[in-house]
């Protein structure tokens, strides 16, 4: 058994609520293949939980950074290959969250960026503070958030997700609530993890067929079930990624 | 003959018309429903706007659950289901606009008839929502209307967390356009915003209504959907436990 303090992923579970818990402080819990790779088997594990709750948060300052843009460069990594890994493998991981049966809550806790903003999008209810940083840059680095889109049009509606997509930049939580990207705030950051207690508990109080039946619906209707939409969006993702302007635009970012 | 539950008034080009049962919060039945079918469908045809309100102290508290609760084989809650929808999906297919006047709490059901509206005006203290999963209901029903209107992470959250929220927070999220300083006021802005809307010259707000319908229509197509999944719960063993916990 490793240390679950190590551990790249961790799934804590009480009662009727999971809390998974991005663990990779020091990259601001940026996606790698690692933390991907761990986050799908926490997801697979759940979907035979009775628990009726999912919590995702992130360990330290950030809950998740967006892609690790340090693997997607390829004058760094030498592989052309993982950029197109990294978004198919996100593009499945939010597909799975989707069809979970269980209601799930995205505790912002800090730095939601790019893809983390997405994952932020794909849950079915988001809570944070009003000093969190969020949004899709995507489009200032030269990528496409195509991978993502169709969780941020569901989540905000195609009017605001529209302008949120194509003007990049970033964000408070203030903004993020008014725009309806979060749907509970914090006062403060410290007062994060009271609130998401309260609104875990809340959830977790509601009949377990009756929130997965509504949320299967919901599921149906607002074509989260068309899964070739998010994979083609992660084929679009991967080609721009590749392509000169974006190496560049990423390179000049890291340096 | 039963009492009625629905009064219809006329003002001008205006047809009022208000759920009249005071002393339940306007608690729905299925006989309400019915009579609102049917009064919305007359006077749709008498004037150029219709205004929809509650009597008493709040708009409307939902289902008469009470009702709902002596009855274990699940059928009044299937029939206040069935009849709801059917008065959402009328609204929805007037041609003349509907403006919905909410003052105290416009709950559960009383919430649902949200969707049936083109303008929504309510009291900034006004409670509002769908807490319905806690007695094992599902407010699928409510799901495609919502869609069509606001995003579809509020309609999530909305339909999923049994939290009320306040006239102010649903006008920020988009369900609710005016919202006025005093419960005493929503009567009287609500016949102001439909006074306009009448005013108007009638074929270009019908057709500019049945185009937002149908562009909205992919949404408002999944209202049968809705209204299986929720139906498909009545009378089970989790709604009857809930029920009976709360009125038993």
């Amino acid at each position: 058994m490793s240390d679950p303090a190590t551990q790249p992923v961790r799934l804590d579970i009480d009662g009727l609520i999971a809390t998974l818990t991005i663990n990779r402080p020091e990259a601001r819990n940026a996606m790698s293949l690692e933390i991907l790779d761990g986050m799908h088997s926490v997801i697979d594990k759940l979907a035979h939980s009775e628990t009726t709750v999912l919590v995702i948060t992130g360990t330290g300052r950030a809950f998740c950074a967006g892609m690790d843009l340090k693997a997607v460069l390829i004058e760094l990594s030498g592989d052309a290959s993982v950029g197109k890994q990294l978004l198919t493998s996100l593009a499945e991981l939010t597909l799975k969250i989707r069809n979970l049966h269980q209601v799930t809550v995205a505790s912002v806790n800090g730095a939601a960026i790019g893809g983390g903003c997405g994952l932020t999008c794909v849950c079915d209810v988001a809570i944070s503070h009003p000093d969190a940083k969020l949004g899709f840059p995507e489009v200032d680095l030269g990528i496409c958030p195509a991978v993502i889109a169709p969780w941020v049009v569901r989540k905000l509606g195609p009017g605001v997700a529209r302008r949120a997509l194509l003007m990049g930049g970033i964000m408070s939580g203030q903004e993020g609530h008014y725009i309806g990207l979060i749907d509970y705030l914090a006062e403060s950051r410290e007062g994060l993890n009271t609130l998401t207690d309260s609104v875990a508990k809340r959830l977790a109080n509601g009949g377990p067929k009756a929130l997965s039946a509504t949320k299967k619906l919901l599921n149906a209707i607002d074509g989260s079930e068309n899964d070739k939409l998010v994979r083609k969006g992660a084929e679009i993702s991967a080609t721009v990624l590749a392509t000169p302007e974006a190496q560049a635009a990423l390179k000049a970012r890291l340096k | 003959m039963s009492e009625s539950m629905v009064s219809v008034s006329y003002q001008d080009r205006l047809a009022i018309v208000s759920l009249n049962r005071p002393d339940k919060r306007n608690a729905m039945l299925p006989s309400m429903l019915e009579e609102l079918q049917q009064r919305i469908i007359e006077c749709s045809t008498q004037a150029q706007a219709l205004v929809i309100l509650g009597e008493g102290k709040v708009f409307c508290a939902g289902f008469d659950l009470k009702r709902c609760a002596q009855d274990p084989s699940g059928q009044i809650m299937s029939q206040l289901l069935t009849g709801l929808s059917a008065v959402v999906q009328t609204l929805r297919s007037l041609e003349i606009p509907v403006v919905l006047g909410i003052h105290g709490a416009a709950v559960a059901g009383g919430c649902a008839m949200l969707g049936g509206a083109d303008i929504v005006v309510a009291d900034q203290h006004c409670k509002l929502g769908y807490p319905v999963v806690k007695i094992g209901v599902s407010p699928a029903v409510s799901a495609a209307f919502m869609m069509a209107s606001v995003s579809h992470g509020t309609v999530r959250t909305r339909l999923l967390d049994t939290q009320l929220i306040s006239g102010t927070e649903a006008k920020r999220i988009g369900l609710v356009h005016e919202v006025v300083e005093d419960i005493e006021l929503v009567r009287s802005k609500s016949i102001q915003i439909a006074t306009g809307l009448a005013n108007k010259p009638r074929s270009a707000i019908s057709s500019t209504k049945a185009w937002l319908n149908e562009i909205t229509n992919p949404m408002a197509q999944n209202a049968q959907q809705g209204l299986d999944v929720s139906v498909s719960l009545t009378g089970s063993h989790e709604e009857q436990e809930r029920l009976a916990t709360l009125w038993g």
